[in-house]
């Protein structure tokens, strides 16, 4: 087995009234992101991946193997490429049951290395295995795809919007069964998604698509940043996104803290329960917890505020101004850790913000926003 | 041996054969056109639709002329096996096949019209082929139409008259099947045998139908679905 473990992708595909064109190497570990709106060609790129887009012009290659090159006229096809898809509609089999959708795959893996009990340990699927497809609710279904994507043991797992169907908590609870099965298997994944929400907080590294092509390639909290800053169409809410240590997770009057340094602390509501339970203490960041916060959320204050009840107030420097149409992002630094505020053209009026300039950061508790706990 | 019992004998054998001739040459023939999306495909429903409104005896003039030694395909097979072709029992099964091919081929092209396509990628991605794919999903999806079509062709092949008379002729245990033992009983004015061999051909038909229809009730397919 190679030790870099790379997805190569150099495609043009045409549709009718879309098309994609795509040169990128991602370096396979953890998860990776697949951001953009309907129409940016993510799901395309997914269906390149996997062998079902036929009409293409380039190559792909996974780990040094060539999938796809239209000059050598090559085309691996789908079920010979050991690439495991989760499909939004989780498409179980319906003759079949739980257990026998799951053995459909273990049955064609060529050198089957995972445990088939312990995998269904991990998916809690052992009370289903005997059900119907059609007595299971929605977040089961996708329980049991993810499990039998699992058990074909692919070299790569591509999920595609696998939320989406999902109702809040069957979404929390599958994003958190992602993330355990990524981190016990260390299997690569792509995970396509429309909402950025999901994304930061499951992925490691961001692909950004918009209109065919790449808008940019980075780790996931550099990604989102760059984001905010770009000048052309905007692709997101502007936002902080962050990872931080756990320093409590409820200090006894409702709050949480994270370590922003040794000094400054950024609260938000208490956490029910730490990420990752204890018996899983074998995962090296389960004390971090990724956060955003909106950019409309961080108000600036020239002044120390005191006699607030706002919790959050961070000393800050301004790093860049970039005016919008009415309003105006401030980019500023606390501890090498930036931040964004989006405040009025009013408000920049009034307070003359300039570069270098220190300033407050303030927000709520409850502007911190985490999507798992 | 009775010769209304080799009658019905050969019929079973020509019904038998037919049908498990037309679900081999069926099948792919109904994926093809279930799966065709250019405009040509028309035409081929069209020919394979034909026997439904063709008078048999149309079909069976032009099979009786090809099978005949002057043309090709009957030199070809006397060729081949140093028999004649028109009038044997493999001209009655040939002309069978191509008489009974839109009962099997229709209900076939309909179900993998209506075959979810998205389950054969998940199977794709999952590593079974083509082959693998459509024994354990497409077969199992559609078993309901395949039961339809072999009962569709096998009734329609008991129930044929016109072709066989064209091609078969009448020689017993050969092409002397129970329509014709049936006209044969009626012409020599034997009604008593003919009354025999109608009544249990309506019944065996009506049986076969009522069953076909029964599969088929969505109700009951939808609890058999649930307590699998």
């Amino acid at each position: 087995m190679s030790s870099i473990n790379t997805l190569t992708v150099n495609v043009d595909l045409a549709f009718d009234d879309f098309s994609l064109s795509i040169n990128q190497t991602l370096e396979l570990n953890g998860i990776i992101g697949i951001y953009g709106h309907s129409g940016s060609g993510k799901s395309s790129l997914l269906r390149t991946i996997a062998g079902f887009e036929t009409n293409i012009n380039g190559s792909v290659s996974l780990n040094n193997r060539c999938l796809i090159d239209s000059n050598a006229n090559t085309f691996i096809k789908p079920e010979q490429r050991n690439v495991g898809l989760v499909f939004q509609d989780a498409r179980l089999f319906p003759h079949l049951t739980v257990v026998e959708n799951l053995s459909f795959a273990v049955k064609r893996c060529d050198n089957p290395q995972l445990v088939f009990d312990e995998i269904i340990e991990l998916t809690a699927l052992s009370s289903l295995l005997h059900k119907s497809i059609s007595e299971l609710s929605g977040g089961q279904k996708q329980r049991v795809a993810l499990a039998r994507a699992i058990l074909a043991e692919p070299a790569l797992l591509l999920l595609d919007e696998p939320l989406s169907a999902l109702d809040k908590a069957a979404k929390v609870n599958l994003l958190k069964l992602i993330l355990v099965v990524q981190t016990k298997l260390q299997l690569p994944m792509l995970y396509v998604s429309h909402s950025l929400e999901e994304l930061q907080h499951v992925c490691d590294n961001l692909l950004v698509l918009s209109a065919g092509k790449v808008v940019g390639y980075h780790n996931i909290h550099q990604m989102i940043h760059q984001l905010n800053v770009r000048q052309q169409e905007q692709l997101i809410h502007h936002q902080t996104s962050l990872s931080l240590p756990i320093k409590t997770p409820n200090n006894g009057h409702g709050l949480a803290a994270l370590l922003l340094t040794t000094e400054h602390s950024i609260y938000l509501p208490a956490l029910e329960q730490m990420p990752l339970t204890a018996n899983s203490s074998n995962i090296a960041n389960s004390q971090i917890l990724r956060c955003y916060i909106l950019a409309k959320d961080i108000s600036i204050s020239l002044d120390e505020p005191r006699n607030s009840s706002i919790v959050n107030q961070l000393l800050a420097t301004i790093t860049a101004i970039s005016e919008q149409e009415n309003s105006v992002l401030i980019t500023a630094m606390c501890a090498q850790q930036v931040f964004y505020s989006r405040i009025s053209a009013f408000s920049q009026q009034k307070l003359s913000l300039s570069i270098n300039q220190k300033i407050y950061l303030q927000f709520k508790a409850s502007a911190v926003r985490t999507y798992l706990y | 041996m009775n010769p209304d019992l080799l009658a019905l004998l050969t019929t079973m054998k020509l019904a038998g054969l037919t049908t498990v001739i037309l679900l081999i040459i069926g099948t792919p023939l109904a994926w093809l056109l279930a799966n065709m999306t250019s405009k040509r495909k028309v035409i081929f429903e069209a020919i394979i639709a034909l026997p439904l409104v063709l008078p048999p005896t149309v079909l069976g003039f032009y099979l009786l002329i090809a099978f005949s030694p002057q043309y090709l395909p009957g030199q070809l097979w006397q060729q081949a096996t140093g028999q004649q072709l028109a009038f044997s029992f493999s001209a009655i099964v040939i002309g069978s096949v191509l008489y009974s091919m839109p009962f099997v081929v229709q209900p076939l092209q309909k179900a993998f019209e209506q075959l979810d396509h998205s389950l054969l990628e998940a199977g794709a991605m999952l590593g079974a082929g083509p082959v693998d794919r459509f024994f354990t999903l497409v077969f199992p999806l559609t078993k309901a139409s395949f039961i339809t079509a072999a009962s569709l062709g096998f009734a329609h092949t008991v129930g044929e008259f016109g072709v066989i008379l064209m091609i078969g002729g009448n020689i017993p245990g050969e092409t002397r099947v129970l329509s014709i033992a049936l006209f044969d009983h009626v012409e020599a004015f034997d009604y008593a045998k003919a009354h025999l061999l109608a009544i249990s051909l309506l019944i065996g038909s009506m049986v076969l139908l009522a069953a076909i229809y029964l599969l088929n009730m969505p109700k009951l397919n939808s609890v058999k679905q649930g307590v699998k």
